[in-house]
């Protein structure tokens, strides 16, 4: 069930259609039964995000109430109702990333991002979260920028870490 | 190949005699595993790798090499197999794999370094079918995953594939596979263990227009990894067994629910169902029988509580997966409203099997209540974690270290979690237990999907159960009150718990908790989350108590209880990251004064303690642990060299009590040094001529020179600790003396008696036991030591009266050990020593008499020989003995070293408090025993033990006596010492240990010469930099 991987709005959709990509599947599916989630899938890799207004043009073309359509999307930790960042950073704070600071460089990225943990930076460029354990603890403190592991994260280090990007 | 569509059994036969024909036709088979623990260690590039190899030396049309699903070794990926030698290739890089292939295709060597390696036996082992790892399995759920290519529907038939539907289909009528099914005892591998036989009976005779089957393929228990392996390595295999289910139930739909989770497992069962499709073996009229199936695939969206088959039917129907109440149950009304049966990926996976070879077959397998075999996903702290499948009932030690080769770094086991958040753990005492679901059950565990998680001693197990009601807490669904609220709850005391703001009741509060959730919850979730909390409590009880009363975390692991591991884990707390960083700082004598607050013993402990500091050291998981003991010694042989002569402690003023104590050894020093320092007068009784105790009798001088520990000796003297040599108390004064003239004694006599071996001969001259031996050499008196010496034990004594027995010129000195090598409880740098020098170690061996000969002396041993048995209640195996193994050696000398005890002659028994192994019976927080004012520590009170544990004793005991007569328990620790900020930004760089110097070993053994050299002040410095300054935050 691979979609496409684009995160931005594609040349299909207008401002009028905006989701008109996504009509086709919906139409796909619309008779085979209990296939909200597979819709689902496919919309947030097309879209990103199931917005409210994706989820209202949903709702709408499966003759279903929005109630419904939000009541899934907020159950599932796969959905996501806002948007995700181009990049996902997450520091790690097992235990020994704990003590090592990792707690001082979550800090450090809010104050540099300006972003709480779970939130996306105002240009749409990180999303912040915090992970349990990556397995790295040999090289703590830990930090993960999409697949790539960087360890021994110094927060004076951290700016030039954030450029490459 | 041309693809033949699949319209009848004779297809299939023909499917396979082809496949096979163009297997036989090529000399070599190459399979390499792309399991996905394979993939993501790049066996992509491994396997472009070989390819590109075949093709360079022209061989690639008579060499098959096919990508298989996982062969279950996952830490020692990328692996290949070569067929037909069936030699085992593992941790291949693109460029070894190249070497490997031209050396065994071309050259027709196999390269041994490049095959898979046995911990435990210490070698490599190439051929799989000797490799202990598979060499115990029984694999029938994953007797493809490995062999075949995971994505060739040929391949699947060539392995009689879809043979068992076919004829299900048109020799059998559905009543009859249900029997079948039924035979074998199987039992629904997702976890519950429901008889499969009486669920597809209640689907069969459930009325209804249409029935559904359905796969539950979620597996979101962490540390499970099983049903992912056989969807990405035998897809077909859950196919054919959804479809016979089908058949046998009356459904001709089926549903697989695959977490989302599982891109890869999505894709291969995706393009295995479009394969099967368009040959035929899904779709209408298969095999020409009339009956029609097909199969959807329902992705998953990240929900935990959809494996719960409710959850899972309102996921597939596209609604939050919220699970609903039972009854109705599924077979009565399910997906749609319709009858349907769910079963569990590794369930299905076994069908085919049972159909084709019979119920009875699989029912030999396993034991009487669970028939069969069980897959089980090995993670954790042992040496192979991966996939194994093994007959149900094999005991846990037998599945932990004979398959999984035991712990990781030799640390000890732990407890092994069985059953993910929902399930509990499994102790040492336990490892004799066979893992079937009632025993397991039985210890407040359950058998699970299969996840089995090892942990070793520096697991928390608070921590464990903190983090598995986290994830629970995160997963539940919200829907009913008891698990929304009820795992918060638990939750937020557990957390507290762990930062150190544990209370008194919070235990009595998880277990009632606990149980009410466990009643009240709506759905299996919630009814299991409580259980591996119940379980650590039941098991690790003391372990909750330390973290709450004590706000101690003995494993290191709960950040906010400890200031670094390394302080934490010493029996005395010393300050280590704070001297370390003065070493590092070059402010060496501040380092040693620094350790004295602690510990007056540091030159001592710096050469002989056992340092389960370095155990914990986090710098290990980088490169290699600090050298915490040699920095220890460096600081107090650099003091002993540069200190003033006539340095002193300051002491308080008297304050007119005064205090006795029993034995001149190393925690009655330690405690009267303390003493003396805030104010006591303390008088020392030793009935040796010497100080020291152990320190100077037990340790030879090669270990700690006296000239080193006479120093401290003097030291403590010099603080105003009154040493009285040659005075036995019972003796030269009697007990009932000390208690009137002083206001509190502490008795510290330690373990001074050998253990006999009881064996007949004991008496025979020539037969000295091991800490008299070594006391009379320390003594330096004459030992007749004779030119073949055996030893009897495997502990520190046994050890150093072999060493020892070198160095007094026994030709010939051999260590007779009942167990491995492995097991012994001496260090293994002095095993290895010992061996260096010369000792014979016989492993597996135990005395049955000593034989006299001339003149009343020892002239043989008659031995037995021994094998691993059970496991013992500490987790190892036990030593039993081979009958009829006898055998003779010829010694003049025997020491047996097999352990001591304490006798207390000046103390009536009937007056005080003793254990029935000789010990005294103290209070664990004020050390005080039964009678009033009399304190006991060190192996007096706890039998053979460490000599940190002894100075840490000997402190305790200290503070306790201060209390006890009225003062605050406040040691003297002198001039506070300012501490060094050294802290260096840069990252760091690997860089193992700085090598410590040693004597030759065949210069040393001839003399009695300090064998560790110690280190060069440069050397400590650079040691000491490598440290982590754990206690930075």
């Amino acid at each position: 069930m691979s979609g496409k991987n684009c995160r931005c709005m594609c040349q299909e959709n207008d401002d009028k259609h905006p989701f008109a990509q996504l009509d086709p599947v919906i139409d796909l599916y619309k008779d085979k039964e209990g296939s909200l989630i597979q819709i689902l899938h496919i919309a947030q890799e097309l879209y990103g995000h199931l917005s409210l207004e994706l989820q209202e043009h949903i709702a709408g073309r499966l003759n279903k109430p929005l109630s419904e359509i939000s009541g899934v999307v907020t159950f599932y930790s796969f959905f996501s109702t806002k948007p995700r960042g181009e990049h996902v950073i997450r520091v790690c704070l097992g235990t020994a990333c704990y003590v090592r600071g990792g707690r001082k460089i979550v800090e450090a990225l809010q104050k540099t991002l300006d972003v709480d943990i779970g939130e996306t930076t105002e240009d749409g460029k990180f999303t912040f979260e915090v992970a349990r354990c990556i397995g790295a603890c040999g090289l703590a403190p830990a930090m993960m920028i999409d697949n790539v592991v960087y360890k021994q994260v110094n927060i004076n280090k951290l700016d030039s870490i954030l450029s490459r990007y | 190949m041309d693809e033949v569509k699949i319209k009848n059994i004779a297809d299939l036969e023909q499917i396979k005699e082809a496949y096979d024909e163009k297997t036989a036709s090529c000399r070599y088979q190459v399979l390499v595993c792309s399991g996905a623990g394979c993939v993501s260690s790049n066996c992509g590039q491994v396997r472009d790798a070989v390819n590109d190899e075949l093709h360079n030396l022209g061989i690639q049309d008579q060499t098959l090499l096919w990508e298989t699903g996982c062969m279950g070794t996952c830490a020692a990926g990328p692996v290949m197999l070569i067929l037909p030698e069936r030699i085992f290739y593992t941790k291949l890089t693109p460029e070894t794999a190249r070497q490997v292939i031209k050396a065994h295709l071309v050259d027709g060597k196999i390269l041994t370094e490049h095959t898979f390696y046995d911990y435990s036996l210490e070698q490599h082992v190439p051929k799989i079918d000797d490799i202990d790892f598979f060499k115990e399995q029984v694999r029938i759920a994953l007797r493809n995953c490995g062999i075949i290519e995971y994505d060739s529907l040929d391949a699947y038939v060539s392995k009689n594939g879809y043979l068992a539907a076919a004829k299900a289909f048109t020799q059998k009528s559905p009543q009859e596979v249900i029997d079948e099914v039924k035979r074998s005892g199987m039992r629904g591998r997702g976890g519950a263990g429901f008889p499969t036989g009486v669920k597809w009976q209640a689907g069969h005779d459930a009325a209804g227009e249409r029935k559904f089957i359905a796969c539950n393929a979620d597996e979101g228990d962490p540390g499970a990894f099983m049903d992912r392996s056989i969807l990405e390595g035998d897809p077909h295999t859950v196919i054919e067994g959804m479809m016979i289910g089908g058949y046998a139930i009356g459904a001709n739909m089926g549903y697989v629910y695959v977490r989302a989770e599982y891109p890869i497992a999505i894709d291969r069962l995706t393009k295995a169902i479009e394969d099967a499709r368009r040959r035929g073996v899904l779709g209408e009229n298969l095999f020409g029988s009339g009956f029609g199936f097909d199969l959807d695939i329902r992705i998953g969206a990240g929900a935990f509580v959809c494996g719960e088959e409710t959850a899972l039917m309102a996921s597939i129907e596209g609604c939050r997966g919220e699970p609903r109440q039972k009854p109705p149950f599924p077979f009565q009304s399910g997906l749609f409203q319709s009858p349907t049966i769910i079963n569990n990926v590794e369930t299905f996976a076994s069908i085919p099997e049972i159909l084709l070879k019979g119920g009875d077959w699989y029912a030999g397998f396993g034991t009487e209540k669970s028939k069969g075999t069980k897959v089980f996903a090995l993670a954790g702290d042992v040496v192979n974690t991966g996939i194994i499948e093994v007959p149900i009932g094999k005991p846990l030690g037998d599945i932990l270290f004979n398959i999984g080769g035991g712990m990781r770094d030799k640390k000890k086991f732990k407890a092994a979690q069985i059953g993910g958040p929902s399930g509990g753990c499994v102790t040492r005492d336990n490892l004799n237990t066979p893992t079937d679901y009632e025993s397991l059950q039985k210890l407040g565990a359950i058998m699970g999907s299969g996840g089995l998680i090892a942990m070793n001693e520096d697991a928390c197990m608070v921590d464990t159960a903190r983090f598995f009601m986290d994830f629970i807490r995160d997963e539940s669904c919200g829907k009913c009150a008891a698990c929304r609220i009820g795992t918060t709850r638990m939750l937020e005391i557990l957390e507290r718990i762990t930062q150190s703001e544990g209370e008194e009741g919070d235990i009595e509060l998880l277990e009632e908790l606990g149980e009410a959730i466990r009643d009240t919850a709506m759905c299996g979730l919630g009814q299991t989350a409580p259980n591996p909390v119940l379980s650590t409590i039941r098991y690790f009880r003391d372990e909750y108590e330390e973290h709450i009363r004590d706000k101690y975390c003995q494993a290191s692991v709960c950040a906010s209880l400890f200031i670094s591991p390394c302080e934490n884990t010493c029996p005395a707390n010393i300050n280590v990251p704070g001297y370390i960083r003065l070493i590092a700082a070059g402010r060496f004598i501040d380092a040693y004064n620094l350790i004295r607050q602690e510990n007056p013993f540091p030159a001592v402990c710096g050469r002989i303690c056992t340092h389960p500091c370095e155990d914990k050291c986090r710098r290990r998981t980088l490169d290699e642990a600090i050298a915490i003991c040699e920095l220890k010694r460096f600081a107090a042989d650099y003091a002993y060299k540069n200190e003033k002569p006539y340095a002193q402690d300051v002491v308080f003023p008297r304050n007119g009590k005064r205090i006795a104590i029993v034995g001149g050894g190393t925690s009655g020093l330690t405690c009267g040094y303390y003493l003396v320092r805030i104010g006591y007068d303390v008088d020392v009784f030793e009935s040796e001529p010497v100080a020291g105790g152990v320190l100077a009798f037990g340790i030879p001088e090669y270990r700690l020179p006296k000239k080193v520990l006479q120093h401290e000796i003097d030291l403590i003297a010099r603080a105003g600790v009154n040493i009285h040599l040659n005075t036995e108390v019972g003796k030269d004064i009697t007990f009932k003396a000390l208690q009137s003239q002083y206001d509190a004694i502490y008795v510290a006599t330690g373990t001074q008696f050998p253990e006999k071996v009881n064996i007949p001969g004991e008496n025979l001259a020539g037969v000295i036991h091991g800490i008299n031996f070594l006391k009379s050499v320390n003594l330096n008196q004459h030992v007749d030591i004779g030119k073949t010496v055996a030893i009897i034990g495997g502990g520190n004594t046994a050890v150093d009266s072999a060493r020892t027995a070198i160095r007094l010129g026994a030709k010939k000195v051999i260590i007779l050990y009942r167990r491995t090598r492995d097991a012994m409880p001496a260090y293994a740098q002095e095993v290895q020593a010992a061996i260096e020098e010369g000792v014979e170690l016989v492993e597996l061996v135990a005395p049955v008499r000593f034989i006299g000969g001339r003149g009343g002396r020892v002239k043989g041993i008659e031995c037995q020989r021994m094998q691993l048995g059970d496991f013992d209640k500490n987790g190892r195996r036990k030593a039993v003995t081979i009958e009829n193994s006898n055998f003779f050696i010829d010694v003049d000398s025997v020491i047996p070293a097999v352990s001591q005890y304490s006798d207390l002659p000046f103390i009536k028994k009937s007056e005080i408090g003793v254990t029935p192994w000789g010990t005294f019976i103290i209070d664990d927080k004020t050390m005080m025993t039964t009678m009033k004012g009399v304190f006991a520590g060190g192996d007096v009170a706890r039998g053979p033990d460490t000599v940190i544990r002894a100075i840490a004793d000997g402190k305790q005991a200290a503070i306790s006596i201060d209390k006890y007569l009225g003062g605050k328990g406040k040691m003297n620790k002198g001039a506070p010492i300012e501490m060094p900020d050294n802290f260096s930004d840069d990252e760091f760089v690997e860089h193992n240990r700085f090598a410590i110097d040693e004597l030759d070993p065949d210069k040393r053994k001839n003399s009695f010469d300090e064998v560790d050299l110690g280190y060069h002040k440069i050397r400590a410095m650079a040691e000491a930099m490598r440290c982590l300054q754990c206690d930075r935050r």
